[in-house]
């Protein structure tokens, strides 16, 4: 190991006296072993409201959008607020696994795999308001481009919503094709240690023959590569375009030229958040501790600080130019946030988005797990007020006071958004049970590099 | 055993794109026909509200609409006499009136009374009824016209319903000019 060089001030990725076999056999534990009662339990809740919430949604489908919460004045709250929210949450895990690649970050491995899942299970749930809001889902497909025999009759490009269409779908695909070709290797290993025919079976199809050639290999570096590459443009697109659902119209509080990269930031700040309460449940829940560590979570914890003090720094740009911008009807939504009618929304957004991610200067909190997973959960309750404030308020008072009203959610609104949280944790629990939650291959890449038995035995060489 | 598989995808992929319009006596299938059927009555439409199942339903006896003017000769002799004698064409000779005048002429009364007026029209000429009279034969004037477009007379029947006030009195005066050309 001569030829090595590392800074000694790297603390280890990988705990413990791990060696390439104890990582496959940890790796492939939750999937080869048996679902325990906890499991069992946490699915049961998963399906249940998951279940209701399509209940909720054929409700709205059959009967109307009007068994929502939404007015004439109101015409965007829970759907969007929602939608915004998933898609944020979803943007952490192709942060994770494609800006950090970029810049070499080596502890993005332990955790990109189930960024990735989440990324993609987040974006499913996203994917389902753009439709459900609609008031004639069945002619969906008429946002998409296709020759038809209205004399070729096509969609205008010029609306954000359909840019929504695009950003959504390809960031979809894109992110699904990226997490497959992470998992090929991981599969593979899955197949081998198969002792079951039908386990063989399955592991085999969805590995698509690995082999894991030197040629192979080299071209899987490369692909991974390009489609970080092409992700990173992405990731920060997709949210730009949602972001202009709002920032290209005229409601005073949405037209304003900071949402595209304020809203990127907080879906940083929101999916990390989400990756860091899923992560810190899985570690124990999966016995992963030796691969996710402390030292990931609390630099999953600078992100979320990071992120937090960009957003926050929105926050007072925003308030500052609707001073500085002398337009009274900017500086009325404004006040309006701060002592109106939703005031608590308000209070809630920012006392969790700008203060609670504060606390991570603090190195005794942002290293403890308790603390960890309590502020990630904060910061996702806050980032949901975020979206709901943004829309909300800013469209319940505007231009006309004769169309100022309020807002308040059915049962069918709440319904929906919990059934997409159950909807994410079916998912999420079927993956955690069946996938290899820890990209084995690219762990096993940084064992002899960043794993703590080797550490110690070339810091013991310097000595 | 590939072949199969290829030929199959084809079959399908042409499939998907023939209709399911099997059955040609009827309506096409619709999809999720929204608006395709009115909620109000349209004009011609059965209507399960009235007796006789119509939505358009005659208006009351003696009631005038705004812009019609009634026809005041009765449907007898002497509504056609007095007709004869004293009903006038508002409308002023001109090009345009008898070139509409042609035109409904065409349309109406062609297929009879023949392009020239002369009764040889091509129900006529096919022998389909016979005794459709010469213009130059009857002591015709312009009031007598429009009483029987208004009205009929013997074989003919009345023509109001697919005339307006204004172009009977144009194919009026066009019936008159084909008379004058057969007086000649």
């Amino acid at each position: 190991m001569s030829s090595h060089y590392e800074a000694p001030i790297r603390r280890p990725l990988i705990i413990g006296d791990k060696n390439y076999h104890d990582i496959s056999v940890d790796v492939a534990a939750p999937v080869e072993g048996k679902a325990n009662k906890l499991w069992w339990i946490a699915f049961s809740i998963a399906l249940t409201a998951f279940l209701w919430g399509i209940g909720c949604i054929v409700y709205t489908i059959g009967t109307g959008i009007g068994v929502w919460g939404l007015n004439k004045t109101v015409g965007w709250a829970w759907d969007i607020t929602n939608f915004v929210w998933w898609v944020g949450i979803g943007h952490a895990g192709t942060l994770i696994s494609a800006v950090l690649l970029l810049f070499r970050q080596k502890w993005r491995m332990g955790i990109n795999r189930s960024a990735e899942a989440m990324t993609i299970f987040s974006v499913i749930q996203a994917g389902l308001f753009p439709v459900i809001h609609m008031g004639r889902v069945w002619n969906a497909h008429f946002v998409l481009p296709l020759p038809n025999q209205f004399g070729t009759l096509w969609t205008n490009f010029n609306s954000p919503l359909l840019w929504d269409v695009f950003a959504i779908s390809t960031y979809l695909s894109v992110s699904l094709v990226f997490w497959w070709t992470g998992l090929l290797p991981d599969f593979a290993m899955l197949r081998d240690r198969a002792i079951r025919p039908f386990q063989k079976k399955i592991y085999g199809l969805l590995s698509f023959g690995w082999t894991g050639r030197a040629k192979d290999w080299q071209r899987f570096e490369e692909v991974s590569l390009v489609l970080a590459g092409l992700a990173t443009p992405l990731v920060l697109s997709v949210h730009t375009i949602v972001s202009f659902d709002f920032a290209t119209s005229v409601i005073p509080g949405w037209h304003t030229t900071i949402f595209p990269p304020y809203f990127v930031a907080g879906a940083v700040f929101s999916g990390f958040a989400m990756v860091n309460t899923l992560l810190i449940i899985m570690r124990k829940v999966s016995n992963l501790e030796a691969y996710i560590t402390k030292q990931h979570i609390e630099l999953m914890n600078i992100v979320i600080m990071i992120t937090g003090s960009i957003v926050g720094c929105a926050y007072i740009t925003e308030l500052f130019i609707a001073w500085y911008s002398g337009v009274e009807y900017e500086q009325y939504a404004f006040l309006n946030r701060a002592t109106g009618p939703y005031w608590w929304a308000y209070l809630f957004m920012m006392s969790c988005n700008v203060f609670s991610p504060q606390f991570m200067w603090f190195k005794r909190l942002r290293t403890s797990i308790t603390f960890s997973f309590i502020i990630s959960i904060v910061v996702n309750i806050g980032m949901w007020f975020e979206r709901f404030v943004i829309i909300v308020t800013s469209l319940h008072r505007d231009y006309l006071p004769s169309s100022w009203t309020m807002f308040s959610p059915t049962f069918v609104d709440i319904g929906i958004f919990i059934g997409t949280i159950g909807f994410f944790f079916v998912l999420f629990l079927l993956y955690a049970r069946t996938f290899p939650v820890i990209a084995q291959a690219e762990v096993k890449s940084i064992l002899k590099a960043s794993g703590e038995k080797y550490k110690k035995l070339r810091d013991g060489n310097h000595e | 055993m590939k072949n199969i598989l290829k030929i199959s995808i084809a079959l399908a992929f042409l499939f998907t794109l023939s209709s399911c319009w099997l059955d040609k006596t009827k309506p096409n299938y619709q999809y999720m026909p929204d608006m395709y059927k009115p909620v109000g009555y349209e004009t011609y439409s059965v209507n399960p509200n009235f007796s006789d199942g119509r939505t358009s339903q005659q208006p009351v006896e003696g009631t005038i609409a705004r812009g019609k003017v009634p026809y005041d000769y009765a449907d007898t002799t002497e509504g056609y006499d007095s007709a004869l004698v004293n009903l006038k064409n508002p409308l002023e000779v001109n090009e345009e009136n008898l070139a509409n005048g042609k035109a409904m002429f065409t349309i109406y009364c062609i297929s009879c009374h023949g392009a020239a007026g002369v009764g040889d029209g091509e129900l006529v000429k096919r022998d389909k009824f016979l005794g459709v009279p010469n213009y130059k034969d009857r002591p015709i004037t312009e009031g007598s016209i429009y009483h029987v477009i208004m009205y009929g007379r013997n074989l003919m029947g009345s023509h109001a319903s697919q005339l307006t006030d204004k172009e009977r009195w144009q194919v009026v005066m066009y019936v008159q000019q084909l008379r004058n050309e057969l007086l000649k």
